[in-house]
C-alpha cells in the first residue's frame, strides 16, 4: 500500500515537474538589445577584388605590394548595428582588408563589397586612405541600363565620396550629389554600400578577433 | 558431449588466436559486401539519376556527340545549332512523348571573370524537369520578359521574384518570376527565359542549341534512334550509350577494388589454414586419446570442420555488421574512385548479397579446414601417443 503512494506522489512530482519546464521553455526569448532602426540589405556573398592591378595604379601609385586579412567582426555585431542603424547581415561578419603598402609603409586600405542595384548586383572597390578617409570609389561591375550605369559611373559623382568618413552624414542628394530619378535607388545602395564599409573597417580597428592575412 | 558443444569448448581455450583469425575474415568479409552492395548500388543510383533527367535521348548539331551532349548536360553551349524544323519532325515521330528544345548561349562578361549563360526554354521542359522548383516566385515565365534565375545566379545578382534584371549586352529588361531552389546541377548558376525571347535576345530566330527528349516507352530507343538519326543536321545521343561509358569506367575500378578483395580473403583463408593446423599440430595427444576410447575417424573429420565452421561464420557475420558500420566511409572512399558519382547513397546492400558474402566466406574456410581435418583423422592413436 505504502510502495504504491510512494509511486504515485513520485509520477505525479515527475509530471508536474515536465509541465514546469515545457512552461519555461515555451516563453519568449529576450528581446535583442538594440532594435534594428532599418531592414538590413540582402546577405551578399563575398565580393572578389577583380583587377587589383588597375585599381592599384588608379588609387595608389605609389603602391609596391599589398596584404589580404580577414576580420572576423562577429563579436562586434552590437557596436555594428548601433552605428550601421540596422541589424549586420550575415556577410557582415567577416571583412576582407586588402592593405596597401608602399614597401614597409602603409597607405591605406581596399575594400569591396557587391550592394543591390535596381536592376541586378553592383560591386564596389573603395579605396580608403591610413586616416580613415576614402581615397577614391570605382564600380568594377554593374548591370543596370545605360542611363543609370552613366549616372553611377560619372567620375564627378564617385569623386564625391573623396574625404568623407564613416561618420560623416551621407545623404544623397545633400552631402552626395543627387542623380536622376531612375538612378537613385541603385545610387541609394552605392552611397549605403560605401558607408557601410567605412563603418566596418573603422571596427576592425577595435577588434582583437583573429586575422587571416594572404600576401600579394 | 556433441561435436559442436565440443569444437565450441576447443575455440573458446585459444581465445587470441581465434579472434584473430575471425577478425582477417571479417575484414575481408566486409569488403567483399562492400564492394558488392557498392556495384548493385552504383548501378541503380546511375540509372536513376539518368531518369531523373528524365529523358532518354538528345539531338545535337552534327560534330563530336559525346562533347555535345557533355557540354548540354553540362549547361555550356555549342558552337553551333539545329534548325527548328528538327524540333518538329522530333515531335512528329510516333515513339517519341516529349522533344523539349534548348537554346543556350552564353555572354562572356571578362568585367566578372565569367560569362552570363541564358537558357531558352518552352513549357515542354517541365514535363522533362519534374524536379524543378523553386524557393521563392514562379515555376514558369508570367510572360515573355520574365526570367527564373538558378539559386546561385540569384545570390550573386541579390535578386528575388518580383524585382527587375538587366541584360546589358542585349538592351533587354525582365522580371524574375522565380528563383530555384538549389539542385547541385548547373541549373544553379543559370538564367531561364523563355524559348522565344532567347532567339530574339541572340537573334537565333528558328535556331536551338538541342532537343532533348523522352520516348513513349524506353523499349523503342533503338528504332527511335534510327529514325531521328535521318533527321538533316542532327545526330542522336543516347543516355544509354553515356550509361554504358559511365558503367564501363565503373566496372574497371570495380575489377582492382575486387582483386584487393580477393587479396583479403586468400590471406585471411590462409589464416583460418593455419589456426586449425596448428590446433591438430597441438592437440595430437587429445586427438589421439579420442580415437583411442572410440571416435571414429569421419568423428576426428567432423569435430575439426565444425571448428572452421564456426570461425568462418563468425567472421561472416562479424564481416556484414563491419560493413553496416563502416559502409558509409566506404563509400566515400570508393566514390573518389569512380568518374561520375551519383547524388545519395550507393551502398545499397540487399539481403542476397549479405547472404552470399557470409556464404562465400564460409565455403572457403571450410575448405581450408579440410586438409587439417584429413590430417587430423588421419592420426593412429598408438603412434601418436608414443610420439607424445
Amino acid at each position: 500500500m505504502s510502495r504504491s503512494i510512494i509511486i504515485s506522489v513520485g509520477a505525479a512530482a515527475l509530471l508536474l515537474a515536465l509541465v514546469a519546464w515545457r512552461f519555461n521553455g515555451s516563453s519568449s526569448s529576450p528581446e535583442i538589445a538594440i532594435a534594428p532602426k532599418s531592414q538590413p540589405p540582402p546577405a551578399a556573398p563575398l565580393c572578389p577584388w577583380r583587377e587589383p592591378e588597375n585599381d592599384l595604379k588608379q588609387f595608389f601609385p605609389n603602391a609596391t605590394r599589398y596584404e589580404r586579412e580577414t576580420r572576423i567582426l562577429s563579436g562586434q555585431r552590437l557596436e555594428l548595428a548601433e552605428q550601421l542603424g540596422r541589424i549586420p547581415t550575415g556577410d557582415e561578419n567577416a571583412l576582407h582588408v586588402y592593405r596597401v603598402y608602399d614597401g614597409q609603409t602603409p597607405l591605406g586600405v581596399v575594400l569591396t563589397r557587391r550592394v543591390k542595384g535596381a536592376y541586378g548586383a553592383i560591386e564596389l572597390v573603395l579605396a580608403v586612405n591610413a586616416d580613415g578617409t576614402v581615397r577614391g570609389l570605382r564600380l568594377q561591375r554593374l548591370r543596370e541600363p545605360a542611363p543609370i550605369a552613366d549616372a553611377l559611373q560619372n567620375p564627378d559623382w564617385l569623386h564625391s565620396f573623396a574625404g568623407k568618413r564613416a561618420a560623416d552624414s551621407w545623404k544623397l542628394g545633400q552631402d552626395i550629389p543627387e542623380v536622376a530619378a531612375d538612378a537613385r535607388a541603385s545610387a541609394g545602395a552605392v552611397v549605403e554600400g560605401v558607408r557601410s564599409l567605412l563603418i566596418l573597417l573603422a571596427t576592425t580597428g577595435q577588434t582583437h578577433d583573429p586575422i587571416v592575412t594572404h600576401h600579394h | 558431449m556433441s561435436i559442436l558443444r565440443l569444437a565450441f569448448q576447443n575455440l573458446v581455450h585459444r581465445p587470441l588466436r581465434n579472434i584473430l583469425t575471425v577478425i582477417g575474415l571479417a575484414v575481408a568479409i566486409a569488403v567483399l559486401v562492400c564492394l558488392s552492395a557498392f556495384g548493385h548500388g552504383y548501378q541503380r543510383a546511375l540509372g536513376a539519376e539518368l531518369d531523373r533527367m528524365g529523358l532518354q535521348m538528345m539531338l545535337v548539331p552534327l560534330g563530336c556527340p559525346y562533347d555535345a551532349a557533355a557540354r548540354v548536360l553540362k549547361g555550356r553551349p555549342l558552337e553551333n545549332s539545329l534548325p527548328e524544323s528538327a524540333l518538329e519532325a522530333a515531335r512528329r515521330d510516333p515513339a517519341v512523348a516529349i522533344a523539349a528544345p534548348l537554346l543556350m548561349v552564353a555572354l562572356p562578361r571578362p568585367d566578372a571573370g565569367r560569362a552570363d549563360m541564358w537558357v531558352g526554354l518552352d513549357e515542354t521542359a517541365l514535363a522533362l524537369k519534374p524536379w524543378w522548383r523553386v524557393s521563392a516566385g514562379e515555376k514558369w515565365f508570367s510572360n515573355d520578359d520574365s526570367v527564373i534565375l538558378g539559386c546561385d545566379a540569384a545570390e550573386i545578382e541579390l535578386r528575388s521574384p518580383g524585382e527587375l534584371f538587366f541584360s546589358p549586352e542585349t538592351g533587354r529588361k525582365f522580371r524574375v518570376a522565380g528563383v530555384l531552389e538549389r539542385s547541385g546541377t548547373s541549373d544553379d548558376s543559370l538564367f531561364f527565359v523563355p524559348l522565344r525571347t532567347a532567339q530574339q535576345m541572340f537573334n537565333q530566330s528558328n535556331r536551338l542549341t538541342a532537343i532533348a527528349i523522352r520516348l513513349r516507352d524506353p523499349a523503342l530507343l533503338h528504332e527511335a534512334s534510327v529514325r531521328l538519326q535521318r533527321i538533316p543536321g542532327a545526330q542522336v545521343v543516347t543516355l544509354t550509350e553515356m550509361m554504358g561509358t559511365f558503367l564501363n569506367l565503373v566496372g574497371m575500378v570495380r575489377t582492382l577494388l575486387f582483386s584487393i578483395a580477393l587479396v583479403a580473403i586468400t590471406v585471411s583463408v590462409l589464416g583460418v589454414f593455419n589456426t586449425l593446423l596448428t590446433a591438430v599440430v597441438e592437440r595430437t595427444n587429445e586427438l589421439a586419446v579420442m580415437r583411442a576410447i572410440g571416435a571414429s575417424r569421419w568423428q576426428i573429420v567432423g569435430l575439426i570442420t565444425t571448428e572452421a565452421l564456426l570461425l568462418t561464420g563468425a567472421g561472416g557475420i562479424a564481416g556484414v555488421l563491419l560493413a553496416l558500420a563502416a559502409g558509409h566511409g566506404i563509400e566515400n572512399l570508393v566514390k573518389s574512385f569512380v568518374p561520375l558519382a551519383p547524388d545519395g547513397t550507393m551502398m545499397s546492400p540487399t539481403a542476397p548479397i549479405l547472404f552470399q558474402s557470409v556464404l562465400a566466406g564460409v565455403v572457403v574456410g571450410v575448405l581450408a579446414g579440410l586438409y587439417p581435418a584429413w590430417r587430423a583423422g588421419r592420426l593412429q592413436p598408438a603412434e601418436a601417443l608414443k610420439a607424445e
